[in-house]
């Protein structure tokens, strides 16, 4: 069948004029020798012939006018299309890669104002940043500006701070600071003043007995709703506010040897409270306990021994520094 | 000839440049050379007037919208004419305009005289002469017939060669097939086409 195959690719080569001058003689030679092939030879030949002999169809008249039409139409729509749909992708591009600039831009600013807050100068930044609003805020001045008792302000080196404290059992709480104050024979307590569910206590006095009160008020502390301390900024009139403090944050935060250890001490408690608002899960968390997932506060500690975690015989006392914090007591519903 | 083809003599690669800057002039020249050597040849292949006359329009349509891509890698008789055979042969498989009408059941309504001069032909008793093979309407329907019944590309072949008189190095260029593969095609097809003609009068 190949070599029969073979012999017809031969042999039509032959009809077609595409053989060598050999391929040529060595058919002949066979066509001479062989009535076969030289049937199939005439076999093939007529085939072609009769191919051949069909009549040569010539193209209508107007084929160039068909043809020039086509073009033209082509011209005024197809390039008027292709114009309009290249603009048209262009501008679709364009606004992709506009939006994508602006997309990494805004991702950029986002990124860097987290980071500038956490490592930036607080006096720069803290008034831009809502984060840090929300959690280690910066307050406004309080109404209760600290004096000495000849009205004048008090050294810039001394500790000024507020504590505000909220709590659902306002009656027994405040007496119970009353008391405490009372017993540690705070000497400048400027006094007190009760008005609607709210208690000021402003105190002057030395580290030794702000520590020892703190001590006291340990035994209460997880009977406040809140504890937020307002660390005063004297350069800029400012505060630094921690929120969620415990007594021993404040004695950290106070027993710092310089005013700008005590901001430092400050601000780092406030950037823990940032960093924990923003641990991944939080509000997931939250959502699942059912609270709302706005309340970022440090939970407070729960001390678990007898001992006192603030000494009540500080050796800075020695040191003659007076403190001054107002502790302002609030109830909550 | 309607158009006076035979009497354009102008250097092929003068009209293409000439074609390549926008000279209409050299379009109209350059269709009239070729428009029916090409109609005729897609004409044989999809056997069909309306659909040669479409696919012929396209194929000048597609030849100068293209022809400042044309490369002259090969010639542009082979280039015009590859673009003429693609598109027929896809609208041969895309089957969307083909004669619908059954070949086969038309056998009957060839007239004898028509078969009995084919089977003279074919068996060679000296009778019919090609010439009287295209004076026969009815004969030239039944070849025409028999060459739809091959394949595309068997069709393609047969009628590059034995219709445009082709050398199988162009058929080659034309198919982008290895000359191995025109040899063993076209034989192929003549043999099939031998044996779809030898079935109308057995």
């Amino acid at each position: 069948m190949k070599e029969n195959l073979n012999i017809d690719e031969m042999l039509n080569g032959f009809i077609d004029g595409e053989l060598t001058v050999r391929q040529q003689t060595e058919i002949q030679r066979l066509i001479r020798h062989d009535p076969q092939v030289e049937q199939r030879l005439r076999q093939l030949q007529r085939c072609k012939m009769l191919v051949g002999a069909l009549p040569r169809d010539e193209a209508p008249d107007d084929m160039l006018e068909r043809v020039k039409a086509s073009l033209e139409r082509r011209t005024l729509f197809g390039d008027e299309t292709e114009d309009f749909s290249r603009q048209k992708g262009a501008k679709h591009l364009l606004g992709r890669r506009l939006l994508t600039v602006a997309a990494m831009v805004g991702l950029i600013i986002a990124l860097g104002a987290v980071i500038y807050s956490i490592v930036a100068p607080e006096s720069v930044s803290e008034k831009s940043n809502p984060l840090r609003r929300e959690t280690g805020r910066i307050a406004a001045r309080p109404e209760h500006i600290l004096t000495d008792f000849a009205g004048r302000p008090v050294a810039a080196t001394a500790f000024r701070g507020r504590l505000e404290l909220k709590t659902a059992d306002f009656t027994a709480v405040d007496a119970f600071i009353r008391r405490a104050i009372e017993d540690n024979g705070i000497s400048e307590y400027l006094g007190s003043a009760i008005q609607n569910n709210r208690s000021v206590y402003t105190l002057a006095c030395g580290r030794d007995i702000l520590n020892s009160l703190l001590s006291d008020m340990e035994n209460i502390w997880p009977r406040f709703s809140s504890a937020t301390l307002f660390v005063e900024q004297d350069r800029l009139g400012e505060e630094i506010a921690v929120a969620g403090v415990s007594p021993l944050r404040i004695a950290e935060v106070i027993g710092q040897d310089s005013y700008e250890k005590r901001i430092e001490a400050a601000k780092k408690f406030a950037a823990m409270n940032e960093v924990n608002a923003l641990l991944p899960g939080r509000q997931v968390l939250a959502a699942i306990d059912g609270r709302k997932p706005l309340s970022i506060t440090i939970p407070r500690p729960v001390l678990t021994s007898g001992e006192k975690t603030v000494e009540k015989s500080s050796r800075r006392a020695e040191l003659g520094e007076k403190v001054q914090l107002i502790i302002i007591v609030a109830g909550s519903r | 000839m309607r158009s006076g083809t035979a009497n354009i003599n102008i250097d092929e690669a003068v009209l293409i440049e000439q074609c390549r800057r926008g000279d209409f002039a050299a379009m109209e020249r350059l269709i009239i050379k070729y428009q029916n050597r090409i109609y005729n040849v897609i004409l044989k292949m999809c056997a069909n007037p309306d659909d040669a006359e479409e696919l012929t329009q396209e194929t000048f349509v597609k030849i100068l919208e293209g022809i400042e891509n044309f490369n002259g890698r090969s010639s542009f008789y082979t280039w015009a004419f590859r673009i003429a055979v693609n598109l027929t042969i896809n609208h041969c498989k895309r089957g969307q305009k083909l004669v619908t009408r059954s070949i086969d059941a038309e056998d009957s309504e060839y007239n004898e005289q028509a078969k009995t001069q084919l089977k003279e032909f074919l068996r060679d008793d000296g009778s019919s002469e090609p010439s009287a093979v295209a004076q026969n309407r009815e004969l030239c329907r039944i070849i025409v017939d028999s060459l739809s019944k091959l394949d595309d590309t068997q069709r393609a072949v047969i009628v590059l060669r034995d219709i445009e008189d082709m050398s199988y190095a162009q058929i080659a260029d034309v198919l982008d097939i290895e000359l191995g593969t025109v040899k063993s095609r076209l034989s192929r097809a003549r043999s099939c086409l031998r044996e779809i003609l030898e079935a109308n009068f057995q």
